[in-house]
């Protein structure tokens, strides 16, 4: 089972998962960014160092979250992620919407 | 690489999962000149092919099925289940970019050379072929 822990930042939330982010994990994950963003801390990054693999279930939950976190005003930012994630994006289209960052540090930007 | 044969029965259900992974991960191990990335793109299609499973599958939580692995090359894998005849319809689109759902069997046939369902007798079978790099 996926193991995710937060930690906050001059207003970014970091949540980092470890474990793999499929159909047994993806509720978990979108009920924690949901949660997050209910405190009122709409800018969330996912560290994803420690998930060796993702599906388009855990997929899923990282577009349900960066919608959620877009509907109050924040976003939703990946960073840290091994090969096999960096794929689903691209093979999936979807990362222009849910780019790649190489690290934390760069997933906050400007924020 | 000499052909060899992995098989694994079981529920389909989501902690199935944790064990295909294991025996995907075991043939690699098994077969070091396999690339990396031939066997982890058809861990995601495996991974999705069995997720369509476990999610539409019925009965829900009674289906059984069989996994073969066949290293090949080419990589060569079926997942047989027990569950009733598998009747949504699959355009092979991916779905909007926003949306929650949808991307398993695309994201699957992405991946592949050759995917396949057939329903044979009172089972359903997933082929799934992916090609390897023998190049490198």
């Amino acid at each position: 089972m996926i193991e995710l822990t937060n930690s906050v930042s001059d207003g970014v939330a970091v949540i980092h998962c470890t474990g793999r982010l499929n159909m047994k994990a993806a509720p978990h994950l979108k009920k924690r960014v949901d949660a997050i963003v209910a405190e009122g801390l709409p800018r969330i990054v996912v560290d994803l160092t420690g998930v060796p693999f993702v599906d388009s279930s855990g997929l899923g939950a990282l577009i349900g979250g960066l919608k959620t976190a877009r509907l109050a005003g924040g976003d939703l930012r990946i960073a840290c992620a091994g090969d096999q994630i960096l794929a689903v994006p691209a093979l999936t289209n979807l990362d222009r919407i849910l780019r790649p960052h190489a690290t934390i540090e760069d997933a906050r930007g400007e924020w | 690489m000499n052909g060899e044969r992995y098989t694994l029965s079981g529920l389909a259900v989501p902690e199935g999962l944790d064990s295909l992974h294991d025996l995907l991960a075991r043939a690699s191990r098994d077969h070091q000149s396999l690339p990396p990335e031939d066997v982890m793109m058809l861990e995601m299609a495996v991974m999705e092919i069995a997720g369509n499973v476990i999610e539409h599958g019925k009965p829900s939580g009674a289906v059984v099925w069989n996994f073969t692995l066949d290293v090949g090359p080419p990589l060569h894998a079926t997942l047989a289940d027990s569950g009733e005849e598998y009747v949504e319809t699959w355009t092979g689109q991916m779905p909007d970019e926003l949306a929650e759902s949808g991307r398993g069997l695309a994201l699957a046939d992405a991946v592949l050379d050759q995917l396949l369902y057939e329903r044979q007798g009172a089972t359903n079978v997933w082929t799934m072929v992916r090609s390897v790099d023998t190049k490198s």
